[in-house]
């Protein structure tokens, strides 16, 4: 199956086996991640725990696409996502994957609507950019450009635009590591609803353990390894987290 | 309008001055190269039709006298094609209003029909045919123009020692005379030279030539061979006094304009070349720097799926869009320029029209040529961009370590102010980059070193020539040469201090294969009005034996001091003689060569003879000097230096001005260009830095002075490098100027430099200003608001 359309709806979302990245070589080398087996399926709310330099980010860039494992095995519904190449790892992240960073990397000289057609533009099947602003409480501000907005604004729109196309998975990266309580709370919930709501496999890392509540399953990497796993019978809302 | 070519529409609505600032240097460029390529074009076509169009003759041949059935006798010669025949004779005219008598040259016109070679084209009035006029001429554009002459007006003529009256009948061009100017002559002097056309039976009568003729022009058979023309020509034309046949190569007015072409065609290369691979290069500052300022936004579009070829092709777009607008403006002005250049061309170039031709092959090629430069300038910059993994774009980039600067280390660090010292750790933290910035800075200044430097050679030039070379107030030709007492009669003409005597003698000079004609000049051995100067601007003394060349000749005929030279005299009892090259004379316009007078007396063998005299004339008898010179009997011609020097002013200089302000003002705005350039592209690479010392506390002025630092540190280390490849330029550019007409020496002055020095600073300032203007716009909040 070297095709991504071939991909098997059947299949869990992510499967993992053994999953290594090994950064630089011989003395600077760096085992980010070290032998990862894991299972994700369709509409989980996962979160994704540790200290900085655990290897989080490296965990989210292999199964974002954005990045190839050293070895181990890695599947996306059954389609070998380890061993793509570049044109299918593009092929794969255009349709399949909404990013959310920490620093929301919007195109500072697009409106908020405009950074958001952006990608609705290149995406086969997307909501209007209008309703994905609407469904993070954005529609009020859609003319504004990145500069005119703050922070959480920006990162709301940043998840507009990371779901506007209906993606089958969405990965935040530390979504609210740069916003204060209140606004990285509105943020979440935007996460939340857009989960709820569209069933989209949601993976959120950070190293604030509070978030740990919202999820369906909560997992703890440090050194590169899983070191923990926990379900959570029920979600906690959002708004309920206690910072 | 997809949001991707959205975002290039804003991104380069933010660097538009930038961009502008691209496209124009690449538009000066462009400009130049389609200016000169197109006149050259234009010359080359417009020639090429009045050639076959008016029947331009292939070999040409003067010669004393040969009774016209002598024609049938050339006619017959293997290879040629059609032959005319005709007189033509030197004419001294006294124009109404004018003290100083003109010369020309003054051609017959068939008894029947047309011209059959050398065809006329007239401009206005009639043309004359076969013997039912009398007491008219024709009369050459260049002269009538410059003299006021319409058809019905009246001139005066001296035609073999006599006066007569010629109404002027038309006004004419011809192939022959496309340059209007006496054999030889780099420059023209339509006011006090002219070539003149009447019917033959006149012309015949006037000078005791009826039923012969004197003057040749032939054309070849397609596939004839024009040496074995040339050599039959010659021993046909012996008995009657041949002068020597020569072909086009030698023709005085093709030479001339060849000549031109030439010196276009170097100009038309090595300008443009510096001027685009400038553009080629900002264009590639532009767009690396673009390209490291978005390189988050690279890896958003990456992370989103977009593809590279994508994204590199956004970037490309981005470039092209200025190449583009680059183009089009270079092409509008380039075409505009041409054709004032073309306008002014029909001064110097006498063409039934000269209409400008666009070089369209030129304009693709050099359209393809900067396209292409600037998308190879640009895909190093795009591939790296779209090489990097997205996930490791969005990875800060790694902090840059700073150290104290050199000059502090050396322990001079106290005398810095703290910005100061910020901008000099800047330049060594990024050498590479730095090198750029000042190797940018140093072309600025040194573009602007190469039209200086060519105005300064045409004046040294025109220096030499007439100050340092001719010291004489006029020359005076004889019609004949007469007896060496002549000169003392030229010395008795009113207001003459000193008078030195010239002997002239047309000679062919060839060693090998190489062969020149032109005229030998005798002259006393240390004189002090015609003067023969060596390379060292020294007057040297004329060796008593051998014959001086200058430097130019020598190398047309490849010889050297010591070779021996052959020398066949097409005058007089034609003698043939070898000499040796006794010494290299310097000059920078036209040919020459050089004998003592009695030396070259001695080998025409006819005696102590003068051809003319050198006179510098007191300027309080100036009139009644040239009153007395009308009357002289012996005085074929009087040539006025300082006339020539004003008319040269006049025309030549004019032109030569116009070019030179074209190339100054261009490269002034390539320097701006680049200046500007370059102090944008330091302030955005410093915008965070600046911005986070705005916010803790430094104050505009402080800030502005880290900027401004680095730029005045830059620019003092740029501009002597830039005085250094700016004197290279001009070099290699000059040296393309070196035809037997004229050459350009490499003259530089302080003042040249001081110019460039004085341009590139003012650039520098007002670049410095205006980016300082944008601090005050630095977005202070943003450049914390995100990551660093
Ligand atoms: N491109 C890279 N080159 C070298 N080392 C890297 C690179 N990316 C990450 N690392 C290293 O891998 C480890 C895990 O990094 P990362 O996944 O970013 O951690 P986290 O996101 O949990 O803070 C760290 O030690 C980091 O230094
Ligand atoms: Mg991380």
């Amino acid at each position: 199956m070297a095709q991504i359309e071939n991909a098997d709806p059947t299949a869990p979302v992510f499967h993992a086996r053994a999953l290594r990245k090994i950064y630089g070589a011989g003395e600077a080398e760096v085992c980010a991640l070290d032998g990862i087996t894991l299972d994700c399926h369709p509409g989980e709310f996962l979160v994704v725990l540790g200290a900085s330099g655990s290897g989080k980010s490296t965990l989210l860039n292999l199964l974002g696409g954005l990045d190839t494992p050293t070895s181990g095995t890695l599947l996306y519904r059954g389609w070998d996502l380890g061993g793509a190449d570049e044109a299918s790892l593009t092929r794969y992240r255009r349709d399949a994957v909404g990013f959310v960073f920490q620093f929301y990397n919007l195109i500072p000289s697009l409106t908020a609507r405009e950074n958001v057609a952006l990608i609705t533009e290149i995406a086969a099947d997307p909501m209007s950019p209008e309703e994905a602003l609407h469904l993070v409480g954005l529609g009020a501000r859609m003319d504004h450009f990145p500069a005119q907005l703050s922070g959480g604004e920006q990162q709301r729109v940043a998840i507009a635009r990371a779901i506007a196309k209906r993606p089958a998975v969405l990965m935040c990266d530390e979504p609210t590591g740069a916003l204060d309580v209140r606004t990285g709370m509105a943020v979440l919930e935007a996460i939340e609803k857009i989960n709820r709501d569209l069933g989209t496999l949601t993976l959120i890392i950070t190293h604030n353990s509070v978030m740990a509540g919202m999820a369906d399953r909560v997992l703890t990497l440090s050194d590169g390894h899983i070191t923990g796993e926990k379900r959570n019978a029920t979600r906690a809302a959002a708004s309920s987290l206690a910072w | 309008m997809s949001l991707l070519d959205l975002k290039l529409l804003r991104d380069l609505k933010a660097l538009k001055s930038q961009a502008f600032a691209v496209a124009l240097v690449m538009a000066c460029g462009l400009a130049m190269m389609i200016m000169t390529r197109s006149l050259i074009a234009s010359l080359e076509a417009t020639r090429a039709d009045y050639y076959r169009d008016n029947r331009f003759a292939d070999v040409f041949s003067r010669l004393k006298r040969a009774p016209n059935a002598v024609a049938a006798q050339l006619s017959a010669i293997p290879g040629v094609a059609a032959v005319q025949t005709g007189i033509a004779l030197p004419v001294t005219l006294d124009l109404p209003g004018v003290l100083e008598p003109a010369t020309g040259l003054i051609l017959s016109l068939p008894e029947q029909g047309e011209l059959t070679l050398n065809r006329l084209h007239l401009r206005s009035g009639r043309i004359l045919v076969g013997r039912e006029s009398s007491g008219e001429i024709l009369t050459g554009e260049a002269f009538a123009e410059a003299n006021r002459l319409r058809p019905g007006d009246e001139i005066a003529a001296v035609l073999y020692g006599r006066r007569q009256n010629f109404r002027v009948a038309g006004v004419v061009l011809s192939p022959e005379f496309i340059f209007e100017a006496p054999p030889g002559a780099a420059l023209p002097n339509n006011k006090t030279y002219g070539v003149f056309w009447m019917p033959y039976k006149e012309l015949a009568t006037a000078s005791n030539l009826d039923g012969a003729f004197n003057n040749l022009s032939l054309r070849l058979a397609p596939g004839a061979s024009e040496a074995a023309v040339i050599a039959a020509v010659d021993r046909v034309l012996k008995p009657y006094g041949g002068r020597g046949a020569y072909g086009r190569e030698s023709h005085p007015s093709h030479t001339r304009v060849r000549d031109e072409i030439q010196i276009l065609q170097g100009l038309s290369v090595g300008f443009p070349l510096v001027f685009l691979s400038v553009a080629a290069f900002m264009t590639n500052a532009v767009m690396s720097r673009q390209i490291t300022l978005q390189r988050e936004q690279i890896a958003i579009l990456k992370a989103f799926g977009f593809s590279n070829r994508e994204i590199g092709g956004h970037y490309l777009k981005f470039s092209l869009i200025i190449v583009v607008s680059g183009m089009g403006l270079g092409t509008l002005g380039g075409i505009g320029l041409g054709h004032q250049l073309v306008d002014m061309y029909t001064l110097f170039f006498r063409f039934p029209s000269l209409e400008f031709r666009l070089a369209t092959p030129v304009v693709l090629a050099a359209i393809g040529v900067s396209t292409l430069a600037a998308v190879v300038g640009v895909a190093g910059a795009v591939k790296a961009a779209v090489r990097l993994p997205p996930a490791e774009a969005m990875r800060p980039e790694a902090p840059s370590s700073y150290r104290p600067a050199l000059v502090e280390r050396l322990g001079a660090g106290h005398a810095f102010t703290a910005s100061f010292r910020m901008a000099l750790r800047n330049i060594e933290r990024r050498p590479a980059r730095s090198m750029l910035t000042m190797g940018a800075l140093a072309l600025a200044t040194g573009i602007l070193i190469v039209p200086n430097a060519f105005r300064d050679g045409i004046d040294y030039v025109l220096n030499y020539q007439w100050d340092l070379i001719q010291r004489q107030t006029v020359f005076v030709s004889m019609i004949e040469p007469g007896p060496a007492r002549t000169l003392a009669d030229f010395q008795a003409l009113p207001g003459v201090v000193l008078a030195e005597p010239v002997r002239g003698a047309a000679v062919e000079l060839r060693s090998g294969n190489r062969f020149r004609r032109l005229a030998i000049t005798g002259l006393p051995p240390r004189a002090e009005l015609f003067r023969v100067i060596d390379a060292q601007e020294r007057p040297f003394t004329l060796p008593p034996h051998g014959i001086v060349l200058s430097s130019k000749l020598a190398e047309v005929l490849a010889v050297n001091v010591g070779d021996e030279l052959a020398v066949r005299v097409l005058d007089g009892r034609r003698p043939e003689f070898t000499v040796p090259v006794a010494a290299l004379s310097e000059d920078f316009a036209g040919t020459a060569a050089f004998m003592d007078i009695g030396a070259l007396n001695r080998l025409l063998g006819e005696g102590d003879r003068i051809s003319g005299a050198y006179l510098t004339v007191a300027g309080g008898k100036w009139d009644e000097f040239l009153r007395a010179m009308k009357e002289s009997p012996v005085a074929g011609g009087v040539v006025v230096k300082n006339r020539i020097r004003e008319g040269f002013r006049e025309t030549t200089a004019k032109s030569i001005g116009l070019i030179q302000m074209i190339y100054l003002t261009f490269a002034t705005v390539v320097a701006f260009g680049i200046v500007y350039n370059s102090a944008r592209i330091s302030l955005s690479e410093r915008q965070r830095e600046l911005a986070t010392l705005r916010v803790i506390g430094f104050s505009r002025g402080e800030v502005g002075a880290v900027l401004v630092g680095e730029l005045a540190v830059l620019t003092l280390l740029a501009l002597p490098l830039g005085l250094l490849i700016g004197s290279g330029f001009a070099a290699a550019i000059l040296t393309t100027v070196n035809t037997e007409f004229v050459r350009l020496p490499l003259i530089l002055t302080p003042y040249n430099y001081a110019f460039a020095v004085l341009i590139v600073t003012t650039a520098s300032v007002i670049s410095a200003l205006l980016a300082c203007r944008r601090l005050d716009q630095l977005d202070l909040v943003g450049a914390l608001k995100a990551r660093d």
